[in-house]
């Protein structure tokens, strides 16, 4: 039986009904088409639907769609905030941090979780944060430095 | 595909127990759920039988993380996130804050909880040997009984426990101990991050005058559930901790492991590595209690 | 000969990006369409069994399911890259658990997946063939009875005399070397969706397509469709590497079969699992080198006999193991060569093309050899391959001599030692204390001595690998890629080409090259859809070829529009035609009168003048040519060369190696796209580092054992410590301003590069790939029964 879900979704309160067995990535992808979240595994090993839920990073495949209720969920398409693009992603676009794109968008919100509550990561940090979502493309070393210099501007600012 | 089922939201203990107690054989409790989704998802044989989820996130009384004189008391349903972030856990239980920071990735550990992990009870689960060691004890309760019992005798054999159905873990309670212990805690997996564990140690020691007063062994992913070695601790009190003891002691605890698993498929590499680690990781015990660290 | 250049070589960013970095960027899966159907895959869960009967019946009652078989396809059955050997849905038998026997297409896919057990499949089972060495005995099971043998290819390369060469070495080496099935692990899985168009217009087809135009081939053989009746659009492509070719081909097949059936959209959508599955890995070889040298390091006679694990399907097999015979030998010299590469079938897992493509086996086979002449002879590892190396005019293994560019072999070697002052290193790490950690299989109980004082299990290594590689396709098969570029009057360019984005961005290099023709900023170019129905064929995305063969043909579009700009500039502005026209930052200058006027304005003018502002351009390879009798020719037309150098700690008790650094030295040609070239290395030499250390699929009986990323690992932001890139940009005749080659190259040496440093650091040779826990304690692998793994112990 369907269940009536009401959360803030990019800012925005946003209510719907929700199968219990409907994972939170298959609401978002289908339900409000932010397709924006992508599946790779479906075990929470490739955090490709990474999403924030209360500003944290969170995989969207772990996570089922009534367990959103009540919460703060930001994908990637709200992570802006109504601009094109923020800094983290120019930065992204800046140091060719971007290769086939699919992990892109877990991977901008992982590092975005790390900047909101770390502005000033250490290398290490930065590789921890991302830990959780694999890219096959980038070797990774041009989205660490991406988010170093993102954090290195912003406590410039 | 997960089949259709059953999520509820319980606001306080007693409804949940509630909850539990009246369909106890087909409900199951979710907290981070970053077992059972998956499982679920895949439909393991494990979570066949799940007919209601009983989702545990909003009752209060399995949250917080409260140091009181003798103890810490931690929320069963306190992620490993929250739990990196307690400064006394870091700074009087570093094996269990070291453990923490090894599970999966930070998406996980930021839905993972810690009596997840335990409750789940796979071998590997990192957190099982760092609470074991610690000795800690836990909280239990259902709509007509409330006990307290260590986590060793709670670990049964793999994915199970002595957990009734209709029982919920409430509080994991960790004592401060009254040795002046120093310790580490090792992992080792395929890769350096979100990683299954292949061998998983602990270690506590206290040293008086280079002579054992008590020494600590816990294990994961070697033994068919994460162990205490109490027979080999008990064997070690006294014993002058020269290199030959460290050797001694590294060589028993393989026998030990034997005894418990016996030989598998990966012993050839595992037995030969943990007499290793373990001997290693008394050196690093020992540099570093002589410095004072 | 210095050029200046505005655009190329310098940081531009991906016109593709912002799309991606905001999550609008529309990959397969986020394909929607009204009344569209999914489709699910009917499997027998058995390595090789031959079919009986499949029982549809408990179906009956469900009227909004249809199954979709072999019988549905009103074309060819089966098909393949090179031979037809794949049914599209296996009727007869399955030889692989991956195989398909049917789907169920329908409106829900979780509906149809929970239908999957009710199909009553009745199958004898047949003997499983896994060992690739059984495969050519007599009296082994065939996979595919109709060909008659178990052989999908052999490969022979015969030059000079090598058992004369024997005869005159001073000393012989022989070795066996092993190396793993490996999965691609693009992120993204599997998806397509095929749409009916109706009658006349035939069928459309969207997905994760890394080949569109392999796709439309596939999809009209199978339905007996002309091929401009089947029209394949692809979608942004999460990952490749070689991987989403064959695969997607059949899937696009599949869904167009269903399509055709229904008269509906219908999508495919794979699981990771089943991903894992179905799909084509990297082939494991078996690689038995014998060589002679003399004292003096100078190597005479190389005999090599490869054996290439097929798997299920021929697939790509063919064209692996022939780019394997070609470089079997590596970068050197040597009079004497004999070497036979076979590919076989077997019942496990098929294997085809993956980045690399038959290079990353034989070079971890011969730079370890290498490397263990040079310790034998007690020299350094860098000056066996400087005694050995090509150089110009050098006589390559198939009697090609090496001309018309920089053979910059050992330049690329001194650029690498140099970076990284390998031969100190070398030294010092090589007369380390050696721990003989020999344990005792039958009494795991460690001797007093066998300890390990820490820090003295943490060793240092440096190793380092070089390469030959030969660019594009070389002599297997036509090679031509054409582009289509069209000025618009305002000065806004359309640019396509018929080779495929991967997501590795060839489509930013392809701006870049336009841009720079015609003296415009990259951000004018605006790149089209790849769509079969108007861009122009240009042969498959594979074989590092896009930016030699695609940028060539990109140029030559551009120039056409330039000149024609030209002419009529000279004509509008009365210019002697001696002067000279240069395009540069959106204007025009004549060498004479300097500034003429702005790119924008001469758009406007050439349209006023009834000036055709669109072109195709068009590239054809030189002339390559191959015997295949004795393996000798002209294998490809150019090469490329590199050297890597890898630096790791090795825990000698545990069997952990950390990669420290690699320096990734490159000839790639002229470097084009800067932040594409440097992001190639990093990933190129990451997934190499992941062939090298953990990545394995390990089968049972022909069942995957890792078929999700908890148990297949994939190096994460934390397994690697610095990559350092290098371009040497050597000269060369062909590709735009000599571009060429460096997709695969990055990739191919790693793992032989990090074999070598490990060896450095712990003084033993390891012959078997992964060089994982066990491998690093043990030199063996070991192997849980059955299937389970993971938390097992």
């Amino acid at each position: 039986m369907k269940m009536k879900v009401e959360f803030k979704l990019n800012g925005a309160n946003v209510s719907v009904f929700a199968e219990p067995n409907r994972r939170l990535i298959d609401l978002l992808r289908e339900e409000f088409e932010l397709t924006g979240t992508k599946e790779g595994c479906g075990v929470g090993e490739c955090g490709a639907c990474t999403v924030l839920m209360n500003g944290r990073a969170v995989n969207s495949c772990l996570v089922l769609a009534v367990q959103a209720a009540g919460n703060e969920i930001t994908t990637i398409e709200g992570i802006a905030n109504g601009d094109l693009i923020n800094p983290l992603q120019k930065n992204f676009l800046e140091f060719g941090a971007v290769q086939c794109g699919f992990c892109t968008p877990g991977m901008v919100l992982s590092a975005s979780a790390l900047l909101d509550k770390n502005p000033d990561p250490t290398e290490d940090e930065i590789k921890e944060a991302v830990a959780g979502n694999l890219c096959r493309c980038t070797g990774y070393k041009q989205i660490i430095e991406a988010v170093k210099e993102t954090a290195r501007l912003s406590r410039k600012n | 595909m997960i089949p259709s089922l059953n999520v509820i939201f319980p606001k306080n203990l007693n409804e949940a127990l509630s909850l539990l107690s009246d369909n106890s054989d087909s409900s199951k409790i979710i907290a981070g759920g970053t077992d059972i989704i998956p499982g679920l998802n895949q439909e393991l044989n494990r979570f066949k039988e799940i007919k209601n989820l009983i989702d545990v996130n909003q009752i209060p009384e399995l949250k917080g993380i409260i140091r009181s004189k003798e103890k810490i008391s931690i929320g069963a349903a306190e992620t490993f996130s929250d739990i990196l972030q307690n400064d006394t856990v870091r700074e009087l239980f570093p094996l269990l804050w070291k453990a923490a920071s090894g599970v999966g990735s930070v998406q996980i550990r930021n839905r993972a909880t810690i009596a997840g992990n335990f409750v789940n009870n796979a071998p590997c689960a990192d957190s099982v040997p760092a609470l074991l060691i610690y000795n800690a004890t836990l909280e239990i309760e259902s709509l007509s009984s409330k006990k307290e019992i260590s986590l060793n005798e709670f670990l049964s054999a793999p994915y199970r426990t002595k957990l009734n159905r209709d029982e919920i873990v409430t509080k994991i309670n960790i004592p401060f101990a009254d040795k002046n212990f120093t310790g580490e805690f090792f992992k080792l997996g395929r890769r350096r991050a979100v990683a299954i564990s292949r061998i998983t140690l602990a270690l506590l020691v206290d040293w008086r005058d280079s002579v054992i007063n008590e020494i600590r062994i816990a294990s994961g992913a070697v033994t068919p559930i994460g162990a205490r070695f109490f027979e080999l601790e008990k064997y070690c009190s006294g014993k002058k901790a020269d290199d030959q003891f460290k050797k001694d002691l590294s060589r028993k605890l393989a026998e030990q492991i034997i005894k418990v698993t016996g030989l598998r498929w990966s012993s050839e590499y595992k037995l030969p590595v943990v007499q290793q680690v373990c001997y290693q990781m008394l050196k690093n015990i020992e540099s570093q209690h002589e410095y004072g660290i | 000969m210095s050029e200046e250049f505005s655009v190329v070589g310098k940081k531009i960013i991906r016109e593709d990006g912002v799309e991606k970095v905001t999550g609008r960027a529309k990959f397969a899966d986020d394909y929607k369409f009204p009344g569209m159907l999914h489709a699910v895959m009917v499997r027998i869960n058995e390595a090789h069994a031959k079919i009986n009967e499949i029982d549809f019946s408990a179906l009956e009652n469900e009227p909004a399911v249809s199954i979709v078989s072999a019988s549905d396809v009103h074309g060819s059955k089966k098909v393949g890259m090179i031979k037809n050997d794949q049914p599209v849905f296996c009727s007869e038998k399955v030889v692989t658990p991956g195989d398909v026997v049917a789907m169920l297409v329908g409106e829900s896919e979780s509906k149809l997946r929970s239908l999957l057990p009710e199909i009553k499949i009745d199958y004898t089972p047949l003997p499983v063939l896994t060992d690739p060495e059984k495969s050519l005995n007599k009296n082994s099971v065939l996979i595919h009875p109709e060909t008659g043998s178990n052989l999908i290819v052999h490969h022979p390369l015969r030059k000079g005399d090598v058992e004369k060469g024997f005869e005159e070495s001073d000393e012989i080496l022989e070795q066996t070397y092993k190396t793993q099935l490996i999965e691609h692990a693009y992120i993204e899985p599997e998806a397509v969706v095929a749409i009916p168009l109706g009658f006349s217009e035939g069928i459309k087809i969207i997905g994760s397509i890394q080949n569109p135009f392999t796709a439309r081939k596939f999809v009209a053989n199978v339905l007996n469709y002309p091929l401009a009746k089947v029209r394949v659009q692809q979608a942004h492509l999460g990952g490749s590497f070689g991987g989403k070719d064959d695969t997607m081909c059949i899937l696009s097949a599949r869904a167009a079969v269903a399509a055709i059936k229904t008269n509906r959209p219908v999508k495919i959508k794979y699981t990771r699992e089943e991903s894992v599955l179905e799909s084509y890995k990297r082939h494991p070889y078996i690689l038995k080198y014998k060589v002679g040298y003399n004292l003096n390091g100078k190597i005479k006679a190389m005999k090599i006999d490869i054996l290439a694990d097929g798997g299920a399907y021929a697939s790509m097999s063919p064209f692996v193991t022939w780019r394997s015979v070609v470089q079997a030998s590596g970068p050197y010299e040597i009079e004497n060569v004999q070497t036979d590469v076979r590919a076989v079938y077997t019942n496990n897992p098929y294997t085809g093309a993956m980045r690399g493509f038959g290079s990353p086996q034989p070079i971890f086979a011969q730079e370890s050899l290498m490397d263990e002449i040079a310790s034998r002879l007690g020299i350094s590892p860098d000056e066996i391959r400087r005694i050995n190396g090509f150089k110009n005019g050098s006589v390559t293994a198939t009697g090609q001599i090496l001309k018309d560019h920089d053979v910059n072999l050992k330049k690329v070697l001194d650029v690498a030692c140099g970076n990284t002052d390998f031969i100190t290193k070398w030294k010092s790490n090589r007369d380390q204390k050696i721990f003989s950690l020999k344990y005792d299989p039958s009494n795991p109980i460690l001797k007093d001595n066998q300890f390990i004082d820490p820090p003295e299990n943490i060793r240092k290594g440096i190793g380092l690998a070089v390469s030959f590689r030969g660019c594009s396709l070389g002599a297997e098969g036509i090679d031509a890629a054409s582009a289509y570029l069209s000025v618009q009057n305002d000065g806004s360019i359309y640019l396509d080409c018929g080779l495929a984005e991967n997501g590795q961005g060839l489509r930013t290099t392809y701006s870049i090259i336009a841009a720079e023709v015609l003296g415009v900023s990259a951000e004018k170019i605006i790149y089209l859809e790849l769509d079969t129905g108007i861009t122009p064929e240009s042969g498959p995305t594979v074989a590092s070829r896009a930016t030699l063969m695609g940028g060539s043909a990109v140029k030559n579009a551009a120039e056409i529009l330039r000149d024609r700009l030209i002419n009529l500039i000279k004509e509008e502005f009365k210019l002697g035609g001696e002067d000279v026209i240069s395009f540069r930052d959106d204007l025009v200058f004549s060498r004479k009168k300097g500034l003429i006027t702005k790119f924008t304005d001469l758009c406007k003018l050439a349209a006023s003048r009834g000036i055709n502002l669109s072109a195709i351009g068009w590239y054809k390879s030189p002339k390559v040519d191959w015997n295949e009798e004795n393996g000798q020719g002209d294998a490809y037309f150019t090469y490329v060369y590199g050297c890597q150098i890898a630096e790791v700690s090795v825990n000698v008790s545990t069997g952990e190696v950390y990669i420290d650094k690699v320096t990734a030295v490159h000839d790639p040609g002229k470097v084009i796209n800067k932040l594409g070239a440097e992001g190639q290395v990093y990933g190129g030499v990451t997934q190499g580092a992941g062939y090298g250390i953990f990545e394995e699929v390990t089968a049972d009986n022909g069942f995957i054992r890792e078929l999700n990323f908890d148990t297949y690992t994939i190096p994460t932001s934390m397994d690697i410590g610095e990559i350092k890139p290098v371009f040497v940009e050597g000269k060369e005749n062909y590709g735009p301003w000599g571009a060429k080659s460096l997709g695969e190259p990055t990739l191919e040496l790693t793992a032989a590069a990090i074999a070598n440093a490990v060896s450095n650091a712990v003084g033993r040779r390891f012959y078997s790939l992964p060089l994982n826990l066990e491998e690093i304690i043990l030199n063996k692998k070991l192997r849980p029964a059955g299937t389970k793994r993971g938390s097992s112990l």
